[in-house]
């Protein structure tokens, strides 16, 4: 919040022409503590929500708050028809790897062998890799840095606040309550170690030594820009009105 | 323009296209389902060019939510689709209800349960429409029973959906939307727009109180807008969900607002009214009745135009002057119970059903014979 | 500028301590009014942004703080001198 309110002020945006949009989660209650127009909605439709608005008023700006259950699980379908349209909002996925909210249950990004509520011998599935997929789904902007990064996820916030289409921040977060306690990372300092340790940079980690989309103890977060493209945006191809940055 | 009547023959479908179009429809999400794809092809074709936007989504989970969403922009905004997808949307029609959002959603009903028979008519699905989310909450529909009422009444639902700041429904079949009639589109039609915070307008939507349907604050004009599906106050922009008062005043606020205003909303017709036997039916099913009841002086039709929130008034009225009603659905019986108890209140006693399955309205000679059962002719 | 915790907002997680690379910080010994062991500046002077105005170089500490605790406040005559 505090980076994405940072690069909101250095680039000067009006609070009055942005809606906020939020789904369920921790996360996604972010729109309700900022002092501008917000929509909580139900849970893994935010990105529905936000193209409604979005082309029916092109003038505003959306920024969409969201978490890896909200965007990755339940809208799924919708996050990936969402970077494939290509409409234009800013949507930051804070990646807590757990569903924090309701007390710990396991994300599709909860690392593998990793304990929550629902996998008490450990997380027999592997987690999605959401930056990659919105590589793959088309958006025009991706990145993924931890709350560790908060310098670099600043500038990304920057640049993704300034691009057209589908931008989407990916920020790993901590979870010392719900995540941390139960994998012996209860203090918000060990999370942000982990961080620390496991970051690799995208354009640095060799594909075949990294496999990205496991991640665990022993394995690695990308992080970095991962596209920045300037693939048409919805709104252009329809000829609707003219929008906002 | 104003006077002219323009006429056409066109599918029930395209006239609900035309109706929307006409009340100023201006975002429409949907997606391919039998037998409402025409609403949505139609809007395809025309919506870009009225100025507004069509959009087919993912999924009707989508369509819905891109729909509240695009209504919170100040715009009026609809969605279509028929059972299967119309199941698929509950959640967020309650987050419509509890949020105060103006939005229409268009069912054409088909052959249910699931997949069913998407080509056939049914009324299967008129429960659901004011009970399919979960909690308490009240909603408007109508059921037309002709094209050109396909026209009339959508825009009737528009105009309703925008004064009470509710969901509202055009509960049309597979019979309806498909047959083809004669659409006349008068040049006059009377439009109603939301009531919006911070502008005054003459406007019907603004004879309606501020304690029963607060202003609406269109995103993107500096009203700091809070929208939630969570309990929250009226007067401060905050999440309530623990205050049991707070939770049970909005529940009633939300439910009585339409309720209270039944009499402005309900709409019907009736046809030899005080006949000793009096069909009670809606949509595809008052077809048969219809020609029964304009042919046979013994026999009556109350035909209801307006399905939610439950007419109380006409049913009480009509089964306070017959001996006997006979409800026709096509269904195994939804809005019967809720007759049969308002009829039994006003003193009728002999209350029968019949009800069609298969996807045919019950024909003339259908409904001839079961009257002939009952001795009603 | 400095930094200046806000002690209705720190909860005493100590992501402050943690991440400043010039060890401006330190955890608490005392509670605050709101019950936490509130961290606290103990070194000001060794901030990259000590007698800095306008844009600054690090603000970890500001950005880290997941209660939005820390602000930049001026310094004055006598702290600049440290």
């Amino acid at each position: 919040m505090n980076c994405f309110y940072r690069a909101f002020n250095e680039l000067d945006l009006d609070l009055q022409k942005t809606a906020f949009i939020g789904g369920i989660g921790c996360s996604s209650r972010i729109p309700l503590y900022i002092n501008s127009d917000a929509m909580h909605t139900t849970h893994g439709r935010a990105l529905a929500f936000a193209t409604g608005l979005r082309l029916a008023r092109p003038d505003l700006r959306i920024v969409v708050f969201t978490g890896d259950g909200d965007l990755g699980a339940i809208g799924g379908n919708h996050f990936i028809n969402g970077c494939r349209r290509n409409v234009d909002m800013t949507v930051i996925c804070i990646n807590n790897n757990i569903y924090g909210m309701t007390g710990g249950q396991a994300s599709i990004t909860t690392p593998h062998d990793f304990l929550s509520t629902t996998t008490p011998q450990g997380n027999k599935e592997y987690p999605f890799d959401l930056a990659e997929i919105a590589v793959a789904a088309g958006a025009n902007y991706v990145a993924r840095w931890t709350t560790r990064h908060v310098h670099e996820l600043t500038k990304s916030m920057k640049t993704a606040l300034q691009k057209k289409g589908f931008r989407m921040v990916e920020v790993v977060s901590q979870c010392p309550t719900n995540f941390g306690r139960r994998n012996k990372m209860a203090d918000p300092t060990q999370m942000l170690d982990w961080f620390k340790e496991s970051s690799v940079r995208r354009d640095k980690a060799r594909a075949e030594e990294i496999d990205h989309v496991d991640l665990n103890l022993a394995g690695q977060i990308t992080i970095g820009e991962f596209c920045n493209r300037d693939r048409a945006c919805f709104e252009d191809l329809i000829g609707v009105g003219k929008h906002g940055e | 323009m104003s006077g002219k009547v323009k006429e056409y023959f066109v599918q029930g479908n395209d006239a609900c296209v035309e109706a929307a179009l006409v009340a100023g429809l201006k975002f429409f999400a949907g997606y391919p389902i039998t037998p409402s794809t025409e609403i949505a092809e139609g809007l395809a074709a025309r919506l870009p060019k009225a100025g507004g936007v069509f959009l087919q989504m993912e999924d009707e989970i989508a369509c819905i939510s891109a729909v509240i969403g695009a209504s919170w922009g100040g715009v009026k905004s609809m969605t279509a689709t028929s059972g299967p997808g119309f199941s698929l949307m509950q959640e967020a029609i309650g987050y419509a209800a509890m949020s105060e959002t103006p939005v229409v959603i268009v069912n054409v009903m088909r052959g249910g349960p699931s997949t069913g028979q998407p080509t056939r008519a049914s009324q299967g699905d008129v429960m659901q429409t004011k009970y399919g989310s979960h909690g308490d909450y009240q909603v408007i529909a109508f059921a037309p029973a002709s094209v050109q009422e396909m026209f009339d009444l959508t825009v009737q639902t528009f105009n309703y959906a925008e004064k009470y700041r509710v969901p509202a429904f055009v509960l049309s079949d597979a019979e309806i939307g498909h047959m083809r009639g004669l659409l006349r589109v008068p040049g006059n039609v009377k439009i109603v727009n939301r009531k919006e915070r911070g502008v005054v307008r003459d406007d019907e939507a603004y004879t309606v109180s501020d304690d029963v349907v607060r202003p609406f604050p269109v995103f993107g004009r500096g009203h700091k807008t809070m929208i939630t599906g969570m309990t929250h106050y009226r007067e401060k922009p905050r999440i309530e969900p623990e205050d049991t008062k707070v939770h049970s005043d909005l529940v009633h606020r939300l439910n009585e607002k339409v309720t209270n205003n039944r009499k402005d909303i309900n709409k019907w017709e009736v046809v030899n009214e005080g006949a000793k036997t009096m069909i009670v039916s809606y949509g595809s099913s008052s077809l048969g009745p219809m020609e029964i009841a304009s042919k046979e002086p013994n026999v009556g039709l109350l035909r209801l135009k307006s399905v939610w929130p439950f007419p109380e008034e006409p049913v009480q009225d009509v089964a306070g002057k017959c001996e006997r009603i006979l409800v026709c659905e096509m269904n195994m019986g939804q809005l019967y119970w809720a007759i049969k108890r308002a009829a039994l209140e006003a003193g009728c006693r002999k209350i029968e059903f019949m009800s069609k399955l298969g996807g045919d309205p019950p024909t003339p000679a259908e409904v001839r014979a079961r009257l002939k059962e009952m001795g009603a002719i | 500028m400095k930094p200046v915790i806000d002690l209705r907002y720190c909860k005493g997680c100590n992501i402050c301590v943690y991440i400043c690379p010039k060890k401006c910080y330190t955890k608490g010994a005392d509670l605050s009014q709101m019950g936490y062991f509130a961290a606290v500046v103990s070194s000001p002077e060794k901030c990259y942004n000590h007698n800095r105005e306008g844009r600054l170089i690090c603000e970890l500490c500001v950005l880290s703080c997941p209660e939005q605790a820390i602000s930049w406040h001026p310094e004055t005559e006598e702290e600049k001198r440290k």
